[in-house]
């Protein structure tokens, strides 16, 4: 239950945001989730949800987007999306760190973060 | 990179903000490792289920080293002090760090319990993390190494149920491979899986019982 931390640093920021500024109404929290973090939609908003109850962005949205991976190969310089391995037993593909061009190991360099984007409120 | 607005009544801003949830303790871990750097210590973050066998690998791991240099230990655990109790037996300074509520070890919690050990004497901590497949991935504590530990007794899957935990490993230990046929699970096609998801991975089979792979493993780590 990590998204329970993430949602506390989400709720964290946005109070301290609001203390720094003259704001009416929180309405919505945008945030970017990159595909290699392992947050859980659902569970960070049901979280979000929770932690907000009684506080001065009680009522306001959370709203995920999901950000794609992008890894880097530096023995043959490809960059795009990562190799995906599609097992039967996996609910989902899985990302890889493998090459897709030539089977090295790549870094990822895109969608690891989680990041609040955006946050839509009234004055 | 907050944005200035000139605000009217009741008018809806959308507000730019770029604000990274990760970051405050990706910047923590970055100032323990500083500190650990300027102490030439290297601090090996051991992570794994619950039951993978942490705590004995790192008491064999202690065990074998501490004569050579000065070796420390952090034991994170939700509520026990079990695991840190087992590790004083070996006289080595020890710090319990207790999570209760928490899944993981953060930087914040590693940077504190730095800060109670002499950092003079050692050259080696062992950070062991809370039992967990999932939540520890996501935060790095400042350590140079992480290491996963699975063992065979948790099954032929592991590594496609939880992909995300060996993306971010620099090491895997398959522990208890002296149970392996009992448990009817091959060691070979789980090294085969972690190499599929992550080429560039070392992957060391131990067994703590029959002393299989330690001298292997600590030469690894010894080199990180």
């Amino acid at each position: 239950m990590h998204e329970l931390s993430i949602a506390s640093a989400v709720v964290d920021s946005v109070l301290e945001f609001l203390d720094a500024h003259e704001v009416k109404k929180v309405l919505k929290v945008r945030l970017a989730v990159g595909e290699l973090s392992h947050v859980e939609a659902d569970q960070l908003c049901f979280c979000y949800t929770a932690i907000t109850q009684e506080t001065a962005i009680e009522n306001s949205a959370l709203e995920i987007e999901r950000v794609a991976a992008v890894v880097e190969c530096p023995s043959c310089s490809y960059r795009g999306r990562p190799k995906y391995w599609e097992d039967a037993l996996a609910a989902a593909p899985i990302p890889t760190l493998e090459c897709p061009n030539c089977r090295g190991a790549v870094e990822p360099v895109e969608g690891n973060d989680c990041a609040i984007k955006t946050i839509q409120f009234v004055v | 990179m907050i944005q200035t607005i000139e605000a009217s009544p009741d008018e809806i801003y959308d507000i730019e903000l770029e604000h990274s949830l990760l970051e405050a303790n990706a910047k923590l871990a970055k100032e323990n490792r500083i500190l650990l750097d300027r102490f030439g210590i290297a601090a090996i973050d051991v992570m794994g289920a619950i039951g993978s066998g942490k705590t004995t690998l790192i008491g064999r791991l202690v065990g074998r080293l501490k004569d050579q240099f000065g070796v420390a230990v952090l034991n994170g655990d939700a509520t026990t002090s079990t695991d840190a109790d087992l590790i004083a037996g070996q006289n080595v300074p020890v710090v319990q760090i207790a999570t209760v509520n928490g899944c993981h070890l953060d930087a914040n919690l590693v940077g504190k319990a730095l800060r109670k050990i002499d950092l003079a004497k050692l050259k080696l901590i062992f950070i062991e993390n809370i039992g967990n497949l999932i939540c520890p991935a996501e935060f790095p504590l400042g350590s140079r190494a992480r290491v996963v530990v699975v063992s065979v007794t948790e099954g032929q899957y592991m590594v496609r149920k939880h992909p995300h935990m060996f993306l971010g490993a620099d090491l895997v230990v398959i522990n208890k491979v002296d149970l392996a046929a009992a448990m009817e699970v091959s060691v070979s096609d789980l090294a085969a899986d972690m190499h599929k998801l992550k080429p560039s991975i070392k992957v060391i089979p131990t067994s703590c019982k029959n002393s299989v792979g330690l001298d292997e493993l600590t030469s690894c780590l010894l080199a990180v």
